[in-house]
């Protein structure tokens, strides 16, 4: 128990000493909302900020997540240039939901279904919802898991100083 | 597979390996990784069936870490379960290095050797893949090749044993599979409304002989096929608004404890059609499954060494009362057809008023197969009337209402009807009929403070048995209170309570913080004994009494 305790905090430690700004993985394939397949160095957004949000059709607080800032998109779109990338993990189960689940939303951010999950296990996620802020040069400069109504605000500050930062 | 030498020189390897690209003048890389901690403090409880733990505290552990350096990419998972918490398959007891891998991610070609996850299209002949939640673990520790000669086209070859708690199976599983995505080839369909791409997968697995008799005269014993194939074609068509996606699997001869030891050969159907427009969304899909549990091992009942994955077409629903009765594929034999519209009334209109209004229309319908018998191990097993409806096994109704009142309130209603067949659940009995119905309000106090009511009632016409013991039957209401502060804080109280023909009462308090990718969470309660489904698979776990506690994070 000891040992495994010792490991678990060695394993830590060398983590965050490493954890610098990471970057997006870059060539995982997931699919477009077509069924065609693309490669994760597709996700780009000239310089500006991007969110990356993961989600699933059957969660509750990621579709009011995704509903939230859906209400001030285009506000937050004219203010920073960000865009919203919503990688939804539905499986087999679900994944043939999630193009009339986008549509019936009226959702207009750019969605990808990550079936086979490569690109949530290379970002670490371990719950949804689960959204990144990947800065200009795109590194992941902020992180989060779960969604509440009113953390909308919280995202647009962080979103704001990455455009800012961005813009330099 | 506890830690021994083989591993230790395996990291070592990974580690030079990152080394070596950093020597070579390819500073940099990157460590990430994830870590997730379950614990519980249980105690007996007879009234809902919760076990003495002689151990008291029962814990899981796992820890992800990965190395990632340009195109190259290792990673090694840590597990330890000490002892397995409540729900998790008693194998897993111990501690080590579950998986670990080495990765080449290159534009037009992937290497992956060690532990992998995989599918081939929607998994219906394929699909290595894991629920951390649910004790599931598929991987495939061997090697995987995709290539990707030119866009619109990618080629997957893989190998390997499937994992088995810390062992892995004996069955040797192979695979290949191509996709073509005909607007990328064709430059003229480059930008046309008409999107297609086709796809088709080969499976084998390979078996050492064993000695089953064969029951009529056990001086014999069964000719079994050491090599088992399975094959599947699909495509995804659309066009505008619609869609149309379909898969079509064969599986051969393929005698098991799964299906008795028979010979017949296997198959599954699956089409689904879509249309949506902004602010309506249809879709409706159907689903034919016959003798398709596929295995790598074929003296395995339990729920691990599935080599492919067949989902279930039922709605995932998330209410505590409308996922009481959750629906688990029967791979040796189900039909069924399933339903789903969702519709917005816009702003401003006699319906939608000021702000909208949701709503949410699902059906479903599963029957099992009308079959003749023909005999037991051995024999082809039993023949079918076609697509003909057998015994139904499972339906559900639901209408969801969600409105936003004003700039504090959200409303959403839900109303759900459930006919179960206990026979799913391998236990003979009268039909279930459950209706739901829930009642989800969140209030916004201002920009930091949010709190949630629910409330459900369940009306059902099954009462309990001690004989059979489903702790699920009888009438139920249920009600919870959360408080959130911002994302960081949130407190919750729920109580589930048997007031008719049922037995038991179901507190939980629950307090969580999260902050950034960090989430602590305690609870202290009973849990409910049942099925749990996460993420689409389901499974029984035992009811739990005591205090819980869960830490993920990742960095």
């Amino acid at each position: 128990m000891k040992k495994f305790i010792l490991s678990l905090v060695c394993l830590t430690m060398a983590g965050i000493a490493l954890a610098q700004n990471a970057t997006l993985p870059q060539n995982i394939t997931i699919k477009a909302l077509d069924g065609s397949s693309v490669q994760t160095s597709a996700l780009q957004n000239d310089g500006k900020p991007m969110i990356i949000s993961f989600w699933a059709t059957w969660c509750k607080p990621c579709n009011r997540e995704l509903n939230t800032i859906k209400e001030v998109y285009e506000e937050w779109q004219e203010e920073t240039g960000v865009k919203l990338i919503a990688i939804s993990i539905d499986d087999a189960r679900s994944a043939t939901r999630v193009k009339p689940h986008v549509n019936g939303n009226g959702w207009e951010y750019e969605v990808y279904i990550d079936q086979n999950q490569d690109f949530k296990r290379a970002m670490n996620v371990v719950n949804v919802p689960h959204t990144f802020v990947v800065n200009g040069k795109g590194e992941i400069v902020w992180q989060h898991t779960s969604f509440v109504e009113g953390s909308e605000e919280e995202l647009l500050e962080i979103v704001k100083k990455a455009a800012a930062e961005s813009a330099e | 597979m506890k830690i021994n030498y083989k591993h230790y020189t395996l990291l070592a390897l990974m580690a030079c390996a990152g080394l070596g690209a950093n020597a070579q003048g390819i500073m940099g890389g990157h460590v990430t990784g994830n870590i997730q901690l379950d614990g519980q403090i249980s105690s007996a409880d007879s009234i809902i069936g919760a076990q003495d733990v002689p151990e008291k505290l029962l814990m899981n552990a796992r820890a992800d870490i990965l190395y990632t350096n340009g195109d190259f990419s290792a990673g090694m998972r840590f597990e330890a379960y000490q002892n397995p918490i409540l729900g998790f398959n008693a194998k897993y007891k111990g501690q080590g290095i579950a998986n670990y891998f080495a990765s080449y991610n290159g534009e037009r070609l992937s290497v992956t050797v060690g532990n992998f996850y995989d599918q081939f299209g929607s998994g219906m002949i394929l699909r290595a893949y894991e629920d951390r939640y649910l004790g599931l673990d598929n991987s495939l520790l061997g090697i995987d090749v995709v290539m990707r000669p030119f866009d619109g086209v990618t080629i997957k070859a893989l190998a390997g044993k499937q994992r088995y708690y810390w062992e892995y199976g004996a069955g040797l599983v192979r695979g290949i599979d191509g996709e073509v995505n005909f607007n990328s080839i064709i430059k003229s369909m480059a930008d046309s409304k008409f999107r297609f791409t086709m796809g088709a997968g080969f499976v084998s697995k390979y078996e050492d002989d064993q000695t089953i008799p064969y029951p009529e005269n056990p001086s014999f014993k069964l000719n079994l096929p050491l090599n088992v194939g399975a094959t599947a074609i699909r495509a995804d068509l659309s066009y505008g608004n619609w869609g149309l996606q379909c898969e079509s699997a064969f599986k051969g001869q393929d005698p098991s404890i799964m299906n008795d030891y028979i010979y017949r050969k296997g198959q599954a159907q699956m089409i689904n059609l879509t249309y949506s427009q902004k602010g309506l969304s249809a879709n409706i899909q159907a689903k034919y499954v016959d003798n398709m549990s596929f295995k790598s091992v074929r003296s395995e009942s339990g729920e691990m060494l599935y080599i492919n994955y067949i989902p279930s077409i039922t709605k995932q629903h998330t209410y505590a009362f409308l996922s009481m009765y959750p629906y688990a594929t029967q791979t040796t034999g189900e039909m069924g057809l399933q339903a789903d519209l969702m519709y917005k009334f816009k702003k401003e209109t006699l319906l939608g008023g000021k702000y909208g209004t949701d709503i949410h229309l699902n059906g479903s319908v599963i029957t099992g197969l009308d079959t003749s018998r023909i005999g037991g191990a051995g024999t082809y097993g039993y023949t079918t009337a076609g697509f003909t409806p057998g015994e139904l096994y499972y339906a559900d109704a639901s209408l969801e209402v969600a409105k936003k009142l004003n700039s504090k309130l959200k409303l959403t209603c839900t109303y759900g009807y459930q006919i179960f067949n206990p026979i799913v659940e391998g236990h003979h009995g009268d039909l279930h009929h459950n209706h739901v119905v829930v009642g989800d309000l969140t209030w916004k106090l201002n920009k930091k403070n949010v709190l949630r009511f629910e409330a459900e009632w369940m009306g059902s016409d099954s009462k309990y048995d001690s004989n059979v013991d489903d702790k699920r039957c009888g009438d139920w209401i249920m009600g919870l209170v959360e408080y959130n502060f911002t994302s960081a804080w949130f407190v919750s109280l729920s109580d589930q309570y048997a007031y008719n023909d049922g037995v038991g009462n179901y507190y939980n308090l629950s307090v969580g913080y999260t902050h950034g990718a960090t989430r602590l969470q305690l609870g202290y309660g009973k849990q409910r004994e049942g099925l749990l489904c996460i993420g689409g698979v389901c499974r029984q776990v035992p009811a739990s009494n005591g205090l819980t506690f869960s830490l993920t994070t990742s960095f």
